[in-house]
C-alpha cells in the first residue's frame, strides 16, 4: 500500500520537474533564440562580433527596442498601435521644420535652439498619442481602426510640412544658435552611442512602471479582463489613454534619433516600423490578446529582430529572402507561444498538486 | 459576543433587542431596458449589521438593483441614501469609496494576476504614491485571508483557484477595502455544499466585524439559515418585506412566485420508450485559457427515449454545458460513441450535429444566440437558410407558423428581436432550432433570465413538443426547474455522472446531495456514493 503511494509520488515528481523545465525553456525562448542567433552569426561571419559592428547593431536595435517598449503597454491592455511609424516620421519632420525653417513670430522668423526642436517634436507626438487614446478609450473605436486612421493622418501631416521634401542639414547654424541636434543620434557617452542610452533609460523606466507601479498592474488587469477591471474600480479609460500616450512618446523619440543620425528629416521615415515593433513585442512573448507579457521580453524581441536583420545582411542573404525569413521567425514565435499556453493548461494539474496550500 | 454557530444558524430572531437601524435606502428606483422595465419604483431598505436577504426569481430584477447599489449602473429614476445622506455614484470606484462592495455572480477576478494583486486591484498600496508596496500588500492580504480562515498562498495565480476560492478572494478584497456594506450576489450558485458551508462561516465572521450584508440567493434553505431581514422582488416590484420571525418557506415561495400552485402540465407517464439517442463513454479533455474554462467529462453514458425530457443537473463547473456542447458538435469528445437511431454518429462539427438532427439552444442567448441587428423573422430563419436564393414567402409562412405554435408575443415579426422580452427571445431561439426539424433538442438553461409566467409557458411548449415525438435534453442549475420539467435527471458532479434519478425520485434532497462533491476525495473516488 505504502509502496504504491511512494512510487506514485515519485512518478509525479519526475513528471513535475521535467514539465517545469519544459515550461521554463519555453518561457525563456526569446533569449534562447537570441543567443542561438548570435552564436550562429559569429560562426558564419568573422566580422559579426567586432566592436564596430556591435556599435552599428546596437543603434539599429535601439530604434526597434524603443518602439517595442512603448508598444508593449498598448498591447498589454489588449490594444495595438499602428501609428508609431508615422508618428516617428512626423516627429522628425517637426524637429526638422523648427531647426531649418524656424518659427514666424510677429513678422520675424525666430530660430529656437535644438532643445526647443526636441520639445516641439515630443509635443506633436504626444498630441497624436492623445488622439489615439481618446479614440480608443473614450470614443470606443477599435484600436486597430483608430490607429490605422492616425497612421495616415500623421503620415499626411509629415508630407504636408515640407510638401514632400526632405529637410536637409539639421546640424543647424552657429549664427542662429540652434546647433547640437545631431548629437542626439551620433554622440557617444561612456563608449555607448547616445541612442542606446536613451533606449536603456526608457526600458528601465517602462520595466519599473510595468512591474512596480499601480499603473503597471492596471495595464495587466485591463488586458486580462476589462470587465473585471471596471468592476474592481480601475479607471480603464485612463489606463488605455496613458498607454497610447507613452507609445506615441516613444515613437517621437525614435523620430528624433533617426533625424539626428541622418542630419536630415525625411517625411517617409518610419514606414512599416510599426510592424517591426509589433513583431518585437510578439517575439518577446506578449500576448496580442493582452494581459500577458513583459517589457523585458519586448527588448529581447527587438534584439532578435535587429540581430537577425544585421546578420543576414552580413551573410549576404538577398533582401527579399530576409523579408521571408523574418515572417517565418514571427510565425514560429507565435506557434511556440501557443504551444506554451497549451502545455501550461495541460500540466496545470501537475503543478497545482505540488502546491498543497491551493485547496 | 454570541457563539458564531448561533449567529449563523440561529438567524438572529430576537437576538438584537435594539430596533434595526437603516444604513442604506434606495427610494423609488426605476430602471428601464429596451423591451422591459427591470425595476419599477422599487424602494429597498438595508439594515445596519444585519444579513439582508433579497429574494426573487430569475429576471425579477435583483441583480439590476444590486448593480445600481454598487455603482455599476445608474438608475433612470430614484435616489439612494447612505446613512441618511443622498448618494451619487458614477462608477464602482465611487461605490467602493463610500464603503459598498459587491461580490459578483460572474466573479470579477483577474485571472492573469495573483491573489494579493487581485485583492488590491484598483487600490494598490504604494510607497510615496509611486511604487507598489508589494510587501505591505502581501502582509495585509495574508491578514485578511486569515480573518476569513483561508490558508491560501497570496502569490497563487487566480487562474489556478477553484470558484469557491475566487469568491473568497473577492470577499477578501471587500474586507481589505474596509467595506461597510457587502453585497453577495448568488454567492453559492457555483459552490459545493462544503464550500458553501465555509462561506456561511465567513459571512458570520464578517458580520461580527460590523459589516452589513446584502445576500441574494435562490436556495431557500440558505436564506432561512442566514437571513435576518427579507425583501422579495417580483417582476421589478417589491412584493414583500419581513423579518426572520415572520418568514416561512411557504411565505417565500408564494410571495416570490405570486401563486400558490406551481404545477403545470403533468409529466407524461414513463411508459416503454425506445432509445433515440445513446451516448456511451463520452469523455472530453479540460480546456482553460484564462477567461474560459471547461470542465473535463469522464465516461458519460446515458440513453434518451423518444419523447422524453432528460434533465442534466449540476453545480456550475460540473460539466453540464460541456456535455451539451459535445453532443452538439461545438466541442470534440476525446473518446466515446454517440448513437442516434441505432446509427453511430461522427460529430466533428456543429453542422454534422445539425445534419444528424441534433440542435442546441445555447445558454447565453445574447452572446451565442440572437443577432440583435436582425428582425425576429430573420433570427428564426437564420439556421435554415439554404440554397442560392431565399424564398421570402415560404420563409414568412414557415416562421409565422412556428411563431404561432410557440406563442411568440410579437405584434410584428419584422420588429428587431431586441424588442422582445427575455421569454420571447428564448422562444425565438427555440423556433430557430425547430425550423430544422431536429430529432433531439438540446437546451442549455432554457429559462435563464425569463420571468415566472413565461417559464411555465416554455415548460408547456416543451412538453407539447415531446408529445409530438421530439426528445429533449436540458441543463439547469435550478432545482425547481429540474423537478418540474424532467422525466429523468442525470446529476453531474465534477464531470462525472453522480446519479440518475427518475419520476418521484427527483427530489430537492436527492439532487442536492448528488450534485455536491465529496470533499477530500481525489477525483475518481466518487462512484459508490450517490444513489438514485
Amino acid at each position: 500500500m505504502s509502496s504504491v503511494a511512494a512510487s506514485l509520488s515519485r512518478a509525479d515528481r519526475i513528471g513535475d520537474s521535467s514539465v517545469r523545465l519544459v515550461l521554463l525553456l519555453l518561457r525563456a525562448r526569446a533569449i534562447l533564440v537570441l543567443a542561438l542567433l548570435i552564436i550562429l552569426f559569429t560562426v558564419l561571419t568573422p566580422d559579426f562580433l567586432t566592436p564596430n559592428n556591435l556599435s552599428i547593431l546596437s543603434k539599429h536595435v535601439a530604434i526597434f527596442a524603443i518602439l517595442a517598449v512603448g508598444m508593449t503597454f498598448v498591447v498589454l491592455t489588449g490594444g495595438i498601435d499602428l501609428s508609431v511609424g508615422s508618428v516617428a516620421g512626423l516627429g522628425g519632420m517637426v524637429a526638422g521644420y523648427v531647426i531649418t525653417q524656424g518659427v514666424s513670430f510677429a513678422g520675424a522668423v525666430h530660430y529656437p535652439n535644438a532643445f526647443a526642436a526636441v520639445l516641439a517634436c515630443l509635443a506633436v507626438s504626444l498630441l497624436v498619442g492623445a488622439l489615439n487614446g481618446w479614440l480608443v478609450a473614450k470614443a470606443g473605436v477599435a484600436p486597430f481602426i483608430a490607429t490605422l486612421g492616425t497612421l495616415y493622418i500623421a503620415r499626411g501631416a509629415a508630407l504636408l510640412l515640407s510638401q514632400g521634401k526632405t529637410f536637409p542639414d539639421l546640424a543647424g547654424q552657429a549664427s542662429r544658435g540652434n546647433t547640437g541636434f545631431p548629437a542626439l543620434g551620433q554622440s557617444f557617452f561612456l563608449h555607448l552611442p547616445t541612442p542606446v542610452w536613451i533606449m536603456l533609460l526608457l526600458f528601465v523606466f517602462a520595466a519599473l512602471v510595468a512591474a512596480k507601479t499601480p499603473f503597471g498592474r492596471h495595464v495587466y488587469a485591463v488586458g486580462g479582463n476589462e470587465r473585471a477591471s471596471v468592476l474592481s474600480g480601475i479607471r480603464v479609460p485612463r489606463v488605455k489613454f496613458i498607454s497610447y500616450l507613452f507609445s506615441a512618446l516613444c515613437a517621437g523619440v525614435v523620430g528624433l534619433i533617426i533625424a539626428a543620425q541622418l542630419e536630415a528629416a525625411h517625411p517617409a521615415t518610419g514606414e512599416s516600423f510599426e510592424l517591426n515593433a509589433i513583431a518585437a513585442v510578439v517575439l518577446g512573448g506578449t500576448s496580442l490578446m493582452g494581459g500577458r507579457g513583459s517589457v523585458t521580453g519586448s527588448l529581447i524581441g527587438a534584439c532578435v529582430i535587429g540581430v537577425l536583420a544585421d546578420g543576414l545582411v552580413m551573410l549576404g542573404v538577398s533582401e527579399f529572402w530576409q523579408i521571408v525569413i523574418k515572417g517565418v521567425v514571427i510565425l514560429l514565435a507565435v506557434a511556440v507561444d501557443q504551444l506554451q499556453s497549451r502545455l501550461q493548461v495541460k500540466f496545470l494539474p501537475y503543478l497545482r498538486r505540488s502546491r498543497p496550500e491551493v485547496a | 459576543m454570541e457563539d458564531r454557530g448561533a449567529a449563523i444558524f440561529g438567524a438572529g430572531v430576537g437576538m438584537n433587542a435594539a430596533p434595526p437601524e437603516l444604513i442604506l435606502e434606495a427610494r423609488d428606483i426605476v430602471k428601464r431596458y429596451p423591451g422591459n422595465v427591470a425595476l419599477n419604483h422599487v424602494t429597498f431598505r438595508v439594515y445596519r449589521n444585519r444579513i439582508n436577504v433579497l429574494i426573487g426569481e430569475n429576471g425579477a430584477g435583483k441583480s439590476t438593483l444590486m448593480r445600481i447599489l454598487a455603482g455599476i449602473e445608474t438608475a433612470d429614476d430614484g435616489e439612494i441614501f447612505l446613512e441618511g445622506q443622498p448618494l451619487h455614484m458614477e462608477s464602482p470606484r465611487d461605490a467602493a469609496a463610500r464603503g459598498i462592495s459587491i461580490v459578483h455572480q460572474e466573479l470579477a477576478i483577474l485571472a492573469n494576476l495573483d491573489i494579493s494583486e487581485n485583492i488590491f486591484a484598483g487600490r494598490e498600496l504604494t510607497r510615496s504614491g509611486m511604487i507598489v508596496n508589494r510587501v505591505q500588500e502581501d502582509k495585509q492580504a495574508v491578514s485578511v485571508l486569515s480573518r476569513l480562515r483561508k490558508s491560501l498562498h497570496v502569490h497563487t495565480p487566480a487562474a489556478e483557484l477553484s470558484l469557491g476560492c475566487r469568491q473568497i478572494v473577492e470577499v477578501a478584497r471587500a474586507l481589505a477595502h474596509g467595506s461597510k456594506i457587502l453585497i453577495l450576489d448568488e454567492p453559492t450558485s457555483a459552490l459545493s455544499a462544503v464550500e458553501a458551508e465555509s462561506l456561511f462561516q465567513v459571512i458570520g465572521e464578517i458580520k461580527q466585524l460590523g459589516v452589513t450584508i446584502i445576500y441574494i440567493s435562490h436556495r431557500l434553505h440558505e436564506l432561512l439559515h442566514l437571513g435576518e431581514h427579507f425583501t422579495v422582488l417580483r417582476s421589478g416590484c417589491i412584493v414583500g418585506e419581513a423579518v426572520r420571525a415572520y418568514v416561512t418557506r411557504n411565505w417565500i415561495v408564494e410571495t416570490m412566485s405570486g401563486r400558490t400552485d406551481m404545477s403545470y402540465a403533468k409529466r407524461s407517464p414513463g411508459g416503454e420508450k425506445h432509445a433515440v439517442l445513446a451516448a456511451s463513454g463520452v469523455s472530453i479533455a479540460p480546456v482553460a485559457d484564462g477567461e474560459t474554462a471547461a470542465t473535463a467529462l469522464h465516461d458519460i453514458s446515458f440513453t434518451l427515449g423518444k419523447g422524453e425530457i432528460l434533465g442534466v443537473y449540476g453545480l456550475l463547473g460540473a460539466g453540464r454545458t460541456e456535455l451539451l456542447e459535445a453532443l452538439a458538435g461545438c466541442r470534440r469528445a476525446t473518446s466515446g460513441d454517440i448513437v442516434l437511431h441505432g446509427k453511430k454518429l461522427r460529430i466533428g462539427s456543429v453542422s454534422d450535429a445539425i445534419a444528424a438532427g441534433i440542435a442546441l439552444v445555447p445558454e447565453d442567448r445574447q452572446r451565442d444566440g440572437l443577432v440583435p441587428e436582425l428582425s425576429i423573422r430573420e433570427n428564426i430563419a437564420l439556421a435554415s437558410l439554404r440554397g442560392a436564393w431565399l424564398s421570402h414567402e415560404k420563409e414568412c409562412a414557415c416562421v409565422r407558423q412556428l411563431a404561432n405554435k410557440l406563442r411568440i408575443a410579437a405584434r410584428d415579426l419584422e420588429l428587431p428581436v431586441t424588442a422582445l422580452s427575455g421569454g420571447n427571445q428564448q422562444k425565438v431561439l427555440l423556433a430557430r432550432c425547430l425550423m430544422r426539424s431536429p430529432v433531439v433538442l438540446l437546451l442549455d438553461e432554457p429559462t435563464r433570465g425569463v420571468d415566472a409566467a413565461a417559464k411555465l409557458d416554455i415548460y408547456r411548449i416543451l412538453r407539447g413538443l415531446t408529445d409530438e415525438g421530439l426528445s429533449i435534453i436540458f441543463t439547469s442549475s435550478e432545482i425547481e426547474e429540474t423537478e418540474l420539467l424532467a422525466d429523468r435527471v442525470l446529476v453531474l458532479c465534477q464531470g462525472r455522472i453522480a446519479a440518475e434519478l427518475a419520476g418521484t425520485g427527483i427530489t430537492d434532497a436527492a439532487l442536492f446531495s448528488a450534485a455536491s462533491p465529496v470533499v477530500a476525495s481525489a477525483p475518481g473516488r466518487i462512484e459508490g456514493r450517490a444513489t438514485a
